[in-house]
């Protein structure tokens, strides 16, 4: 008879095996090379210790690309999990046509990056989109959308709450209806107004979801790469040029491996702490739940 | 043996059969551009076809940097992938050098010398006397356009000098109602440097000297760079943004004066009243000098076979094929492909089509070519990003080249 300990670990094996294949050992590679001048692999790679690391410090492009990367995702995680509770908060209550709404909310969600930044592509237009058409019709003037460099990002975060907003309304729509009923009843006979019981009850009974949407957007958001790709390039300038752009441009276009593997070595650690520090505070309202 | 058996055996001799034809069909994976360029490709693909049916062709059709990334890496990674390829000329020096393409000479055939002289330079190596490793397909050289109808009106004279386009600029775009002064390609990396390397040259400046170090932090580069960013005043709104398209639509809707730069593959139809709203309008010639006579910058697009191509023998055939005289004057006339021939631009038929190709092909034959570096696709994203920068007044002018001259600087080092 094997033991249970072994059993276990026969039984995670599988995950186990492909965690090593599919993360570790591509993250492994990746700190080494950072360590490499090399153009791709370790072939013909020269050992250059911390200079990559260094070099990138001291380079205006990447803080510009950290810089960019962090305001892109606190905008974007703000405003979709904001939305996503305005969203759900009018819906979670039952009206008449409650069952198309809901569908039509989550539409943007279900359509392909590709598709949306299309669509966005030729709303944005200068001349011929319609949200410049909308503020001319109001007798207001174009705006320059993709651009100008301080607006650029701005309309990044808009395409991508419209996107995604939807997936932070599910998710709290889904905790609010976890909330026992028998709360908010027994809240209203001691007489609390609808504003006390959203601050007193609803607001701290949804904070693991909240916090759970915030960590999945924030990650997600951390790693923005197709939208900036296909509406602005990380122009104007290097308005828009976030972090994984930064990357792909130095591996892909300068195939500078050495740089920009030690460029995401810096991406993952600070990807990590920030899942680190979501991770300590939902583990910890969910052992005060407990 | 029973029925059943034998019926079942020679069943699977049949499908065996079958298999084994599939197995065996040639095939020939091409990489190519999209755009004009992959229209090419296809109707030469479908002439091919019909000549040789029992052929399979698998053709990738991409832009100019999804193209670079993915040969680059296929080479790097001795894949195999393709067969043909198609490179801009600037990228074959690090192809060539690397030994990542075939050596033409020795898969037979050879580059005659009816191709032009500087496209068939750049596609040897050694540059200019080395053995073939590609065939130019596209004879693209940089030009300039102008509405002469516009110039005629404010009397300005044919622009001698980048000083002449600024002037011109300034007088049109403040006087004609709609018209931008000049466009230009404002887009970073590859487009924005194009746009502005043959006025950094008529400058006298030069990014890489002929030593191969970087030089753009000279007075002459700064003169250049700060012509350029003023005629941005001219443009239209939103110049940061463009590319072929809209340097392309705005000639073509007879909304600007002038492009500094005009590339003959994107504009076969200027004189088509069906597609132009200008048409015979627009005058097309090498680009002005200033403290240096033109210098037309060449953009030849190359076809090569890669070192480890499975199926290199088809591959230069198919290259053959598609730059014949035949192909080259059928591309011309059809798809509007510049040739690289100069047989074919003396063709009259081609000639009464395209009024410019005698201006044309005179600008290509005294091409020059961008450095003939290893590193160029990186230096060129760099000045890009740089250009970028000052174009969009996030940088001062002087400290963009700087910048760009130290980081280009630490890229030829590598």
């Amino acid at each position: 008879m094997h033991s249970p300990r072994y059993l276990s670990l026969l039984m995670l094996a599988p995950a186990l095996c492909l965690l090593a294949l599919l993360t570790v050992y591509p993250l492994g590679r990746s700190l080494l090379l950072s360590f490499f001048a090399t153009e791709y692999g370790f072939e013909g790679a020269t050992f250059v210790g911390t200079e990559n690391y260094t070099y990138l410090f001291d380079d205006f492009f990447f803080r510009t690309a950290i810089w960019n990367t962090v305001a892109f995702t606190l905008m974007a995680t703000v405003s979709e999990v904001a939305l996503g509770l305005m969203l759900a908060l009018m819906v979670t209550r039952s009206f008449p046509g409650r069952w198309a709404v809901i569908p039509a909310l989550v539409a943007p969600y279900v359509l392909s990056t590709m598709v949306v930044t299309a669509i966005w592509s030729a709303w944005f237009h200068y001349d011929f989109g319609f949200l410049n058409n909308a503020l001319r019709a109001a007798a207001l003037p174009p705006v320059e959308w993709l651009f100008d460099p301080d607006l650029a990002m701005i309309s990044l975060v808009l395409v991508d709450l419209w996107q995604t907003a939807p997936l932070t309304f599910l998710i709290l729509l889904a905790g609010m209806q976890a909330i026992p009923l028998e709360v908010y009843e027994a809240a209203r006979i001691d007489g609390a107004s609808p504003k006390q019981i959203l601050i007193t009850i609803t607001l701290p009974l949804l904070l693991p979801h909240i916090m759970l949407a915030a960590l999945l957007r924030s990650i997600d958001s951390f790693k923005i790469f197709d939208k900036v790709y296909a509406l602005t390039g990380g122009g104007p300038g290097q308005a828009t040029e976030t972090l994984s752009m930064f990357v792909y441009r130095l591996g892909f276009r300068f195939f500078d491996f050495g740089l920009a593997s030690a460029a995401a070595v810096i991406m993952v650690i600070v990807a990590g702490l920030l899942a680190a520090l979501y991770a300590r505070r939902i583990i910890r309202s969910e052992s005060n739940v407990a | 043996m029973n029925r059943l058996t034998t019926a079942v055996m020679a069943g699977a001799m049949v499908m065996s059969s079958a298999f084994a034809g599939v197995a065996q069909a040639e095939k020939l994976v091409i990489a190519g551009r999209d755009g004009g360029y992959g229209d090419a490709l296809e109707f030469a693909v479908e002439a091919y076809l019909a000549k040789n049916p029992g052929l399979e062709v698998e053709r990738l059709e991409l832009t100019g940097g999804g193209l670079l990334e993915k040969v680059t890496i296929a080479m790097r990674e001795k894949s195999g992938a393709y067969d043909v390829i198609m490179l801009d000329d600037p990228w074959a020096v690090e192809f060539m050098s690397k030994g990542w393409l075939a050596d033409l000479d020795k898969l037979g055939g050879g580059v005659g010398e009816d191709f032009v002289k500087p496209a068939r330079d750049v596609s040897r190596y050694p540059v200019g006397s080395g053995p073939f490793y590609a065939v130019p397909f596209v004879g693209n050289v940089e030009l300039f356009a102008y509405r002469k109808d516009l110039f005629d009106k404010y009397n300005l004279g044919r622009p001698e000098s980048w000083t002449d386009v600024l002037a011109a600029a300034k007088t049109i775009s403040e006087n004609e109602g709609g018209v931008s002064g000049a466009v230009f390609r404002g887009k970073k990396a590859n487009p924005i440097v194009t746009g502005f390397l043959p006025i950094l040259w008529a400058h006298g400046a030069r990014v890489v000297g002929a030593d191969g170090e970087a030089r753009l932090d000279s007075a002459a580069a700064l003169e250049a760079l700060n012509l350029y960013l003023e005629l941005k005043n001219y443009a239209p709104k939103g110049i940061e943004t463009y590319n072929s398209t809209e340097v392309r639509d705005a000639l073509m809707q007879g909304t600007t004066a002038m492009t500094i730069e005009l590339w003959p593959s994107w504009a076969p139809s200027l004189d088509d009243p069906a597609k132009s709203k200008v048409p015979g309008k627009i005058e097309i010639m090498a680009a002005p000098g200033q403290v240096q006579g033109p210098a037309p910058m060449l953009g030849s697009w190359l076809l090569a076979v890669p070192a480890d191509a499975k199926n290199p023998e088809r591959a230069r055939a198919f290259i053959d094929f598609l730059t014949s005289p035949e192909m080259q004057k059928t591309l011309a006339l059809e798809v509007g492909i510049p040739p690289t021939r100069s047989s074919v631009y003396k063709d009259p038929e081609v000639i009464a089509k395209y009024r410019w190709y005698p201006a044309q092909v005179e600008a290509l034959q005294n091409a020059q070519p961008r450095p003939r570096i290893t590193q160029w696709s990186k230096v060129e994203a760099i000045l890009g990003d740089y250009l970028q920068l000052a174009l969009i007044g996030e940088m001062p002018a002087e400290k963009a080249l700087s910048e760009a001259n130290k980081k280009i600087a630490r890229a030829l080092s590598r």
